[in-house]
This record gives structure tokens, C-alpha cells and sequence, in this order.
């Protein structure tokens, strides 16, 4: 039965599931770390990966199409930055907004230009570039979780390594560190916390683009109404349980990706539907209560409130 | 001097509310245009699906759902202003709804003791919902908004099961529960075709005005939202308050979700309380009114005009229902640019800008 | 590096802050600037170093005339600026904290450690500083925060070094060593401003002192050719400073008992404490903040649990009651924070004003607010103590400093609770509102309430207190009759381990 479990096709659902996941959290992260605290994760995928099949169908490749979803996430990230950085709008009011824009406008577009409703799919999309990799690709289990993947889940890899080391010793790290931690401290030195949130937002724009065109036209190709489903959300609360560092976020998304793919299997065994969609949630919930439980133990003796 | 102020004001925000307004007709005009519709054509759809039809039947559609919008803003209304940023009114209705579903059917009470317990379970189903958030920020430390948001989906999913497997009508082949007793459906008001599920939200609105104002408990818990140190060292005590906050927000969406089934649809079939996204609505309409208690029920009725109107334009003009979630998101936009009310610290930290 | 600010001016709105100020600062000088809270010196800083670049009047740098867009200008002309509250990054290291904003690079951008670590060892050795610099700085004192701001400045190459109250913070060692290392800046060539109300300090270690009042510059003389008796006249203006004095009364029965109360997570491992006031008394707990002194108070109000031991209030064990029953025993508290703990800024004076009593119930009927009579109450305290207002149902947040303060004591001292908690009720509230506040404190203490003060002004301890106890590391000394303790042999107190038994008995018999 464990055979029947995790065979190669296992291994490849893990990846599939935690690359878009992956993305939108590092998104999440970078503007966590800059004392952004965008919420509207959600909304940023949705655009990306009806972007990518808008461009992918119009332009007749699915490079448009990547290029259309991080610029969907751009334009997301500055809308944000418009209203919460140039316009004084509290953060979690601005998130709930975008988040339906976001889910209003793919929707909306969906009918009036592409002229369907709840799913569109089409011959002319194409889906993102997969890589073999020589000699890992024969690993046994691994090689179908590290090859034949599409070129976004090699991206996601690099990306992590890169923030990680852009956040120990590269300056654009540091401003965004100081920029989340004490903003004023960084006004001080010299160098305004605004434009640092700004990249913050447009940086985090690109991710989750991405992490839409991964759903779009990778995993699949098409787009269904309310494609991300959740998974936002999920990014989210992976940013507060990992308080926002990239190692850590890939060793949680990963086990998602396993949890998610476990009982996707769990369904072939009978377990009913519901119970396999529930599950990232809970997942993220367990997650939450751990973390938020060790947090707490640092207020030793404060009763009546808490900071938070 | 006080004259002087009001010409102040006036001249500063009627440029504001201009430019808003400008704005958002040209976004209008520019999705229009993507869904070839002309605009005099679509607005007369709008108005007409909003407030007229024959013998006021789409009016009527409208203030029904203006009660479960206004009913959904009250429930955020009460936790925001206590500081309990609770965005899981979803999982709250949907679990009331399901309750008095399930209670209406298995129970054999009928008539008006029926609707009552219906309700009754739908509310105290909902207020439990919302004080499982609760229990899990006091006991555990976890943020309400993430603790509120992530319950939806327990919430969707677990009825979902519910009425696809052990409660679904098998006849009917949808994933839905059997129809209700007809002595338990809420009549409809003399000579007209609108249930008189609004009347219970009138009645909670009148009682959500005199609690903020003028009840002790809505005290403590405007005054937590205010300031959850001063509340506390003030002797507020802030675990009851949270508790008691959240339980009465969550037993009204509960009441909301009651009201559908018993009033409009007479069943609870998956999706029908998620899908027209009520509870994110009514999330909206308390923000847009900065969380001013007698401003919600006209704020409601906004919002479902918006929505019957949309349906209208998609009936008659071919524009997608969706345009109304996107006004509803461009005006929050707006809304949330002026400083709000919201006691959420995302901006404490923003002193260096 | 020759400064001059030329006729400098700003507005807050409709309030001038600063009027017409002119300053030359020289090399090789130790220059304070003193005055009271709101004379404006931080905001003539602030002009200085290219924080506020609202300002009418000229900044001239060695003789050129020089505008900031950005304090990123001022740190490339060479002035560098330690804030009074430190802006640092706590989750980072010492080193990256100093090269935050001007760090070395190696290629696109990422950083030359190596570089900046010799750089900055250079420093260290040239000012004989010792400072780990791979520890991060949430685990630093606070006199070490201070060095790394200072290095900041030094990394910069900061010709002129503006230190805004350096040594609020700091115990009397620490300052020591910091009026030091300002000497060998001032000897290397440097100019340094120093920000301060105290003129002790001025008159030991400055070269040069310019006084504020109000927004003006009252005067600018070398130290030689000044007193102290002068500088405060100057600050204070025509002389306000009048004595207050205690009466005489015999302390009645014991109201507060603190007995070896063991507190969770005080800041040091310290003992457990005892402690009583007794009616008609004022207790003064003195010590350098973060001694452990708002975590005692947190435990008396029922904010912070403890491990063992007891609390009594007038007589009652309270020790697992929460706020509420502790205040209905007869507890009343004024915070430090008052605009986390004292009010909601958002809400009504009116709502602020009857928050104890609501909770005590005296004005609710039922579950319902008595409004009629919350509000005559609120108008009450404001006409008796005076508190500047339009009216009860103004937002709190329209206040002023010293009118948030009043209210907030004006409510507490209408419970009428038999233990009154006070802590630093006279932070940051000007002088006028200063007497108003002790002298409501004294009349408290002649109606036979117990007052626990805890303060970081010894002067203020010193004025009200019957006894006195000085805390140090989560510590409480012994407790001394205020009139048998001098300020010298508190000032020793407060960097002692109250089980330094020796030293203790030798200042008591001293």
C-alpha cells in the first residue's frame, strides 16, 4: 500500500502543488519583511494567471503569457503601493479590496473578452517549457519530484536562495529588513522607507504573477473562475508562520505539497472530496496554533491582553 | 469660525468625493465598453433590476437581499469596533444556515415554534463558529484574522460533505438538503412578494444602535477596539469582552444564514450562501461607513441595489453580474485611502514616511 | 566643522515652534543646547540634519550655504545625529546596524563585510570602544545601544555629532563614559552638540551652552562666562520653582502588602519583593528605568501573574484577583503611557473619563450607560482640575500632553481608592501642571490615602516621599525615611545589588 502511495507520480504532484504556493508566499514574504502587510495575496494570483492566458491566447505564447502575468502582479502590487503608501489606507482594507477587484475583474474579463463563462480553454494554449534533467531524472522518486518539472519550479528554487542571501548581505535585504522592523531608523540613515516598500510591492507583484501563471498555464492550461482557491490564503498565514524567511518557507510549502498531494490520494481510497480540499487548511491552522503557542510563551506573565 | 470649518471641509472633500466619483464612472465606462454595452442601455437595466420590475418584484429581490447584506455588515460592524478584525462571517453564515436547515428538517417541529428553534440553532451555531476564533487567539495565540478567515473553509467544506452525502435530497441530484416544511417558511408581507426575513434585521439594526451607544457591553467593547491596553488596565475584562464580542457577531451572521434558508431559498444547497459572496459585502459595507452604527443599513441597501442592478445588466445588456464586486472593490479603495477607523496595527509602524 | 544656522523659523501648523533661531557651532567644542520640554530643541535639530526641511531661514557649512532634501545630505556634509530614542534594528547585528544605509560594496550590491569590519575595528581601537560586533542588538544594554548609534555617526566620518538627551537612559557609569568619549571627539577635532535638561552635566563637561525657552534662543555664552543659578533661570524663565512642603502626619494601617512576591519575567533574576504602604504615605521607588519597575507595578495592578507570595490591599489577599476586583478593593493607577494605557486617543473625554467608574458600575443602570450623568461627571473633573478642553465629548487625541495627564489623574483620584499607584506622573508635562499633579499627590496623601510612586526623578522623589526604595536589576533596596537619604547616596543605590549588604550599611550609617 505504501508503494501505492508514493510512487513517482507522488513525488511529481508535490511539486505541482507547492510551486505556485512557493511563489505567492516568497511574494508574501518580501512585503512581510518590508511592514507591508498585504493580505490581498489572493487577488495578485488570480490576475497573474488570467493574465498569462489572456497573453498566452492573444499572443500566441506562453512567454507572453508569463511576461502578461508578472505585469498583471505589477500592476496589482502598485495599486496597493497607491493606496497604501501614497494614500494613508490601512493595509487590511486595501487587501480586502484588491482581493476583489482581483476576483471581480478576472471573472468580468473572462465573460466580456474572452466570452465565457466558469472555464475557458483553448487549443492555442500552450503550457510553460518542462525540463529534463539528465542523471537526476532516473533518481529513483526524486527524479520526477527535481526533473520534468516546467522551468518556474527551477525559478522558485533560485528565488528562495537568492532572498535568502539578498536578506544576510545584500543592501536591498537590509533596507527592506529596516524598512519592516523600524522604518524610521532607516529615514535616519539616509534612505526613505516608501521606495523600499514600493519594490517591496512590485517584487511581491512579480512573484505571485508568476505563481498565477504556474496555475494557469502550467499545472493546467485554462482558467476556471476563482482559480486560486484559497491559495492566497494559504501563502499568508505560511508568511506568519514562518515569520517571512525563505528557507523555512520552502521547507513549509513543501510539506504542504505533501500533505495536499497525500490526500489527494487518500480520494482514490475513498475518502470523500471535501475532506481532500479541507485539508491545506487545517494543515495551515495546525501550523498556525504551533507557532502562535511558542510565540506566546515568550509574554511570560502577561495576563488580560496581549500585543497582537 | 464653525461656519469657516464647514466650508473647509466642504471644499476639501467635495473635490475628493468628485474625483472619486469621476474616477470610478471612467473605470465604469472603460468595462462597459470591454462588454460592447452602451451605457444609457445598462444603467436603465441597472435601475430597473435595482428598484423596479413588474409589480416591484426585482425591488422586493433587492431588499431581501438588503437584509442579508445589512444583517452580514452588522456582524463585522460589532467585531470591528470591538477591534476584532473577524473576516470569517462566511464560515459563521454558512454554518448558521446549515443549522437551521438541518434542525428545520430532522427536528419535527413545525409552525412557528419550528422557525424559532430554527433560528435559534442557527444563531447559537454561528456565535460557536466565531468563539472557536476566539478560544484560539486567548488560548493559543492565534491572530482573529487569520484564525476567523481560515474557519471559512472547515466551515464550506464540512457542510458541503453534509449535504452531498449523509443530508443531501437524493431526488433532487443536486448537492442540497431536502426542502423545508412549508409551515416554516417566513411568510411573505401582505400583498406583496417580499418575505419577512428583513424584519428580524430591522430588529437587530435597532438593537446593534442602542448596544453601541448606550449598553455597557457595547462600552467595553468600543473601548477595547479603541485601545486593548487602556481597556485592560482600566479593568475591562478583555477575555469575556473578546468572547462575548465574538459570539454575538457570529450569532447574527448565523441569523443571516437562518433567514436565507427559511425565507428564501426553503433549503440549504452548497455554495448558495458562499457564492454571492455575503459575507465579503457586508465586510464592505461596514468599512465603507467607517464602522458608524446607524449608517449601515443604508450602506447595505447600496450594496444590494449594486447587486440586483448588476444581475439586471447582465440579463438585459450582456454585462457580467461581476462588474458590482469590482465597484464594491474600487470603493473601498477610495474609502480606505481616508484613514479609517479600523483598529488594525498595520500602521503603527509607518511613522518613517 | 563650522555650523551656522541663520534665522531659522518653522511652524506646526498654527504653532511657531521655532522663532527666528540663530546658532554657531565651532570645532573642537562641546555645545549644549538646554531647555524644557517643547522649547524646541529637537525640532532646531531636526532642521539641522535634514529631518524637517519646512523651515525659513539658512544652514551654512563651513561658510557655504548648504539645503537638505534628506538626512541623507546632512550625513554626506558630515553631520551625524544620535537620537534620543535609538534607531536601531534589533534583529540585526551590531555591524550591520552601523553600515545600515552606507554599506560597502562588493559587486550589485551585495556587501563587503571584510571591509566594513576592519573599518569599523578601526574605530573601536582609535576610541577604545569594546563592542562585540557580530551580537545582535536586541541582546545589547542600553548604554552599549548608545555606542553603536554613536559608531554610526563615526563610520559616517561625521564631523559634527548632535546627541539628543544621551543620558536619559543611562546609569551614572555609563555616563561617565560617554561625557569621556565625547571629550577625545572634541579633542579630535570634532564638534559636538549635546541636548539636555540637565545643567549639572552642562556645567561639568560642555564648552559652550545656548539656552531655549519657547521656541527662542535665550542665550549662547561660553560656559566660563555662565552659572548654574543662571542657565536655570533662562530655561525656566521668570523663577516658577516653588517649594512644596509635607506636612507632618503619623502613616495609619498598612493599605498595600507586598510580601515575597516572586514576579514572572522580570528583566533580571533578581529577589522576591516585599514591600508596604501605609495610609497617609507616600512610598517612592526610585531606580534608572527598566530595572525592573514596571513589571512590580504590573504585578500590583493584576496585569502580570506571579510565581509565589502575596499581594494585600487593605488587607484583602488579592493575589489571583483580576484588575477589576483589585480596583473595587481600592486600587487606582496612573500609567506612565498615556496614550497606550491612560486613554483611548479615539474615544470621547466623557468615555475616557468614566471607564473606572463604569466598570465599578456607578454609572450604569442595568445594561445601559447613564449618559446624563457620565457627562456631568466628565465636566466635573475637567473644570476641577482645570484641563484645557472644548468639551466632554471632544476626542481625547485633541489634547495636549499635560491636559491628557490631568484627566487621566483627575479620573483616578475620583475612585477615591485607598492605594493610589503612580508612576512618573509628571513624564513629560510641563511645569505649571507639574506642581498642580504634586500637589493633588499631597492632598491625597493628608486625606489618608497610600500612594505608591514610582519614579525616574529622584528631585520628584524626593520632594513627595515619606520613605524612599531604590531598585535595581528586579531588586528593592532597603527602604530609607526620606529626610535621613541624601541624593548622592541614592544615586549609589541605583547601580547596587541590593544584597550588597556592606555597602548598603555603610550608607546608612553614613
Amino acid at each position: 500500500m505504501l508503494a501505492d502511495l508514493f510512487d513517482p507520480a507522488f513525488a511529481d504532484s508535490v511539486a505541482r502543488i507547492a510551486v505556485p504556493i512557493l511563489l505567492a508566499s516568497l511574494g508574501g514574504a518580501i512585503c512581510h519583511r518590508a511592514g507591508v502587510f498585504n493580505i490581498a495575496l489572493e487577488g495578485f494570483i488570480l490576475m497573474g494567471a488570467f493574465a498569462a492566458v489572456l497573453g498566452t491566447f492573444m499572443l500566441g505564447h506562453v512567454f507572453w503569457g508569463v511576461l502578461s502575468a508578472i505585469l498583471a502582479g505589477i500592476f496589482m502590487g502598485l495599486l496597493f503601493a497607491e493606496f497604501h503608501l501614497r494614500r494613508p489606507g490601512d493595509a487590511i482594507v486595501v487587501s480586502i479590496a484588491l482581493n476583489l477587484i482581483g476576483l471581480g475583474l478576472t471573472t468580468y474579463l473572462l465573460r466580456s473578452v474572452l466570452g465565457v463563462s466558469g472555464v475557458f480553454q483553448n487549443e492555442a494554449l500552450g503550457k510553460i517549457t518542462e525540463i529534463n534533467l539528465p542523471v537526476i531524472e532516473s533518481l529513483p522518486v526524486f527524479g520526477s519530484f527535481l526533473s520534468g518539472q516546467s522551468i518556474l519550479f527551477y525559478v522558485s528554487i533560485f528565488l528562495v536562495i537568492l532572498l535568502h542571501y539578498i536578506y544576510s548581505r545584500h543592501k536591498l535585504g537590509f533596507w527592506m529588513r529596516a524598512a519592516g522592523e523600524n522604518p524610521l531608523a532607516l529615514k535616519t540613515v539616509g534612505i526613505k522607507p516608501t521606495p523600499v516598500k514600493l519594490l517591496a510591492l512590485v517584487l511581491c507583484g512579480v512573484c505571485c504573477g508568476l505563481a498565477g501563471a504556474q496555475l494557469s498555464i502550467s499545472n493546467v492550461s485554462l482558467f476556471v473562475e476563482n482559480m486560486s482557491a484559497g491559495r492566497g490564503w494559504i501563502a499568508v498565514v505560511i508568511v506568519l508562520v514562518t515569520n517571512g524567511r525563505p528557507i523555512p518557507i520552502l521547507g513549509l510549502v513543501l510539506l504542504f505539497g505533501f500533505v495536499d498531494s497525500l490526500s489527494l490520494r487518500l480520494q482514490g481510497f475513498g475518502f470523500p472530496q471535501q475532506f481532500t480540499e479541507m485539508m491545506p487548511y487545517i494543515a495551515s491552522l495546525v501550523a498556525l496554533i504551533f507557532v502562535s503557542i511558542r510565540r506566546m510563551k515568550n509574554l511570560v506573565g502577561m495576563r488580560g491582553y496581549d500585543n497582537g | 469660525m464653525k461656519q469657516f470649518k464647514f466650508l473647509y471641509f466642504l471644499k476639501h472633500n467635495t473635490v475628493r468625493y468628485f474625483m472619486t466619483a469621476l474616477s470610478l464612472f471612467f473605470i465604469l465606462l472603460l468595462l462597459l465598453n470591454l462588454a460592447d454595452a452602451s451605457f444609457f442601455e445598462a444603467s436603465q437595466a441597472f435601475l430597473k433590476s435595482a428598484f423596479g420590475g413588474r409589480r416591484y418584484a426585482y425591488l422586493y429581490v433587492t431588499i431581501s437581499r438588503c437584509a442579508l447584506i445589512t444583517g452580514m455588515a452588522i456582524a463585522a460592524l460589532i467585531a470591528f469596533r470591538a477591534g476584532l478584525i473577524n473576516i470569517g462571517g462566511e464560515g459563521q453564515l454558512v454554518i448558521g444556515g446549515f443549522a437551521a436547515a438541518f434542525v428545520s428538517i430532522y427536528s419535527g417541529v413545525t409552525g412557528v415554534p419550528g422557525i424559532i428553534l430554527a433560528i435559534l440553532s442557527a444563531m447559537i451555531g454561528g456565535g460557536l463558529w466565531a468563539v472557536l476564533a476566539g478560544l484560539m487567539k486567548l488560548k493559543l495565540g492565534v491572530p482573529i484574522l487569520v484564525g476567523t478567515l481560515l474557519l471559512n473553509y472547515p466551515a464550506r467544506y464540512i457542510t458541503s460533505y453534509f449535504v452531498s452525502h449523509p443530508f443531501r435530497d437524493v431526488a433532487s441530484g443536486m448537492p442540497q438538503t431536502l426542502l423545508l416544511d412549508k409551515s416554516l417558511w417566513l411568510p411573505f408581507i401582505e400583498g406583496t412578494r417580499l418575505d419577512t426575513g428583513f424584519i428580524f434585521i430591522l430588529i437587530v439594526y435597532g438593537f446593534v444602535l442602542i448596544y453601541s451607544h448606550r449598553s455597557v457591553p457595547g462600552y467595553h467593547a468600543k473601548m477595547t477596539g479603541l485601545s486593548i491596553e487602556f481597556a485592560a488596565t482600566s479593568g475591562i475584562n478583555i477575555f469575556n469582552t473578546t468572547l462575548k464580542t465574538l459570539a454575538f457577531s457570529g450569532a447574527i451572521a448565523g441569523l443571516v444564514g437562518a433567514i436565507a434558508v427559511l425565507g428564501i431559498h426553503h433549503r440549504f444547497t452548497d455554495g448558495m450562501l458562499v457564492q454571492p459572496l455575503y459575507a465579503w459585502t457586508g465586510i464592505v459595507a461596514a468599512l465603507l461607513i467607517n464602522l458608524v452604527p446607524w449608517a449601515i443599513l443604508p450602506a447595505g441597501f447600496f450594496f444590494a441595489s449594486l447587486t440586483s442592478g448588476a444581475s439586471g445588466m447582465e440579463r438585459t445588456a450582456d454585462v457580467p453580474k461581476e462588474i458590482a464586486i469590482i465597484i464594491q472593490g474600487i470603493i473601498i479603495l477610495f474609502v480606505a485611502s481616508r484613514a479609517t477607523g479600523i483598529a488594525s496595527d498595520t500602521k503603527n509602524k509607518e511613522e518613517g514616511n | 566643522m563650522f555650523a551656522q544656522l541663520h534665522d531659522i523659523s518653522v511652524n506646526f501648523g498654527e504653532v511657531r515652534a521655532l522663532d527666528s533661531v540663530s546658532l554657531d557651532i565651532s570645532p573642537n567644542q562641546i555645545h549644549a543646547v538646554v531647555g524644557e520640554n517643547g522649547a524646541g530643541k529637537s525640532t532646531l535639530m531636526s532642521v539641522l540634519f535634514g529631518l524637517n526641511v519646512n523651515y525659513g531661514g539658512q544652514i551654512f557649512i563651513n561658510d557655504t550655504r548648504k539645503t537638505w532634501a534628506t538626512p541623507s545630505d546632512a550625513i554626506k556634509a558630515g553631520i551625524g545625529m544620535v537620537h534620543q530614542h535609538f534607531m536601531l534594528i534589533e534583529s540585526m547585528t551590531v555591524l550591520e546596524n552601523i553600515i545600515l544605509g552606507s554599506e560597502p560594496n562588493k559587486y550589485l550590491g551585495f556587501l563587503d563585510f571584510q571591509l566594513a569590519e576592519k573599518k569599523i575595528s578601526n574605530l573601536l581601537e582609535t576610541y577604545n570602544f569594546s563592542i562585540n560586533l557580530h551580537q545582535t542588538v536586541d541582546k545589547l544594554s542600553v548604554g552599549q545601544r548608545q555606542m553603536v548609534e554613536i559608531l554610526k555617526t563615526l563610520y559616517r566620518s561625521a564631523e559634527l555629532i548632535i546627541l539628543d538627551e544621551p543620558t536619559a537612559v543611562l546609569t551614572p557609569a555609563e555616563r561617565l563614559d560617554l561625557f569621556n568619549s565625547l571629550q577625545d571627539f572634541k579633542n579630535a577635532g570634532k564638534s559636538i552638540i549635546l541636548i539636555t535638561h540637565k545643567i549639572d552635566e552642562v556645567i561639568a563637561n560642555a564648552d559652550h551652552v545656548s539656552v531655549m525657552r519657547a521656541g527662542q534662543l535665550i542665550s549662547s555664552l561660553p560656559i566660563d562666562g555662565t552659572s548654574q543659578t543662571q542657565i536655570s533661570e533662562e530655561i525656566v524663565g521668570v523663577s516658577k520653582t516653588k517649594s512644596i512642603s509635607r506636612k507632618k502626619i503619623k502613616a495609619g494601617s498598612v493599605k498595600l502588602n507586598l510580601s515575597n512576591l516572586d514576579i514572572l519575567g522580570m528583566p533580571q533574576i533578581g529577589n522576591a519583593f516585599n514591600l508596604e504602604v501605609k495610609a497617609s504615605e507616600i512610598v517612592g521607588i526610585a531606580g534608572v528605568a527598566g530595572n525592573g519597575q514596571s513589571e512590580l507595578i504590573e504585578a500590583i495592578i493584576g496585569l502580570r501573574s506571579s510565581k509565589s507570595g502575596f499581594i494585600e490591599i487593605c488587607s484583602r489577599d488579592v493575589t489571583g484577583a483580576d484588575i477589576s476586583t483589585r480596583r473595587d478593593v481600592g486600587l487606582c493607577y496612573i500609567p506612565e503611557d498615556r496614550q497606550k494605557r491612560g486613554l483611548a486617543l479615539g474615544a470621547q473625554l466623557s468615555e475616557n473619563a468614566s471607564i473606572s467608574s463604569l466598570v465599578s458600575k456607578a454609572f450604569s443602570k442595568g445594561p445601559f450607560l447613564r449618559k446624563t450623568k457620565i457627562r456631568n461627571f466628565t465636566e466635573g473633573l475637567i473644570k476641577k482640575f482645570d484641563v484645557k478642553a472644548s468639551s466632554p465629548s471632544a476626542l481625547a487625541s485633541s489634547l495636549s500632553g499635560g491636559n491628557k495627564q490631568k484627566l487621566i489623574i483627575a479620573r483616578e483620584l475620583s475612585l477615591e481608592s485607598d492605594v493610589i499607584i503612580a508612576e512618573n506622573p509628571t513624564w513629560g508635562v510641563d511645569l505649571g501642571a507639574i506642581n498642580q499633579i504634586h500637589h493633588e499627590l499631597l492632598s491625597m496623601r493628608e486625606n489618608g490615602h497610600a500612594i505608591l510612586l514610582v519614579s525616574s526623578d529622584l528631585d520628584e522623589i524626593l520632594t513627595l516621599s515619606d520613605r524612599v526604595l531604590v531598585m535595581f536589576e528586579s531588586e528593592l533596596s532597603q527602604s530609607f525615611c526620606t529626610e535621613k537619604v541624601t541624593r548622592e547616596e541614592l544615586g549609589k543605590l541605583m547601580l547596587m545589588k541590593a544584597s550588597d549588604k556592606k555597602e548598603q550599611k555603610k550608607i546608612n550609617t553614613a
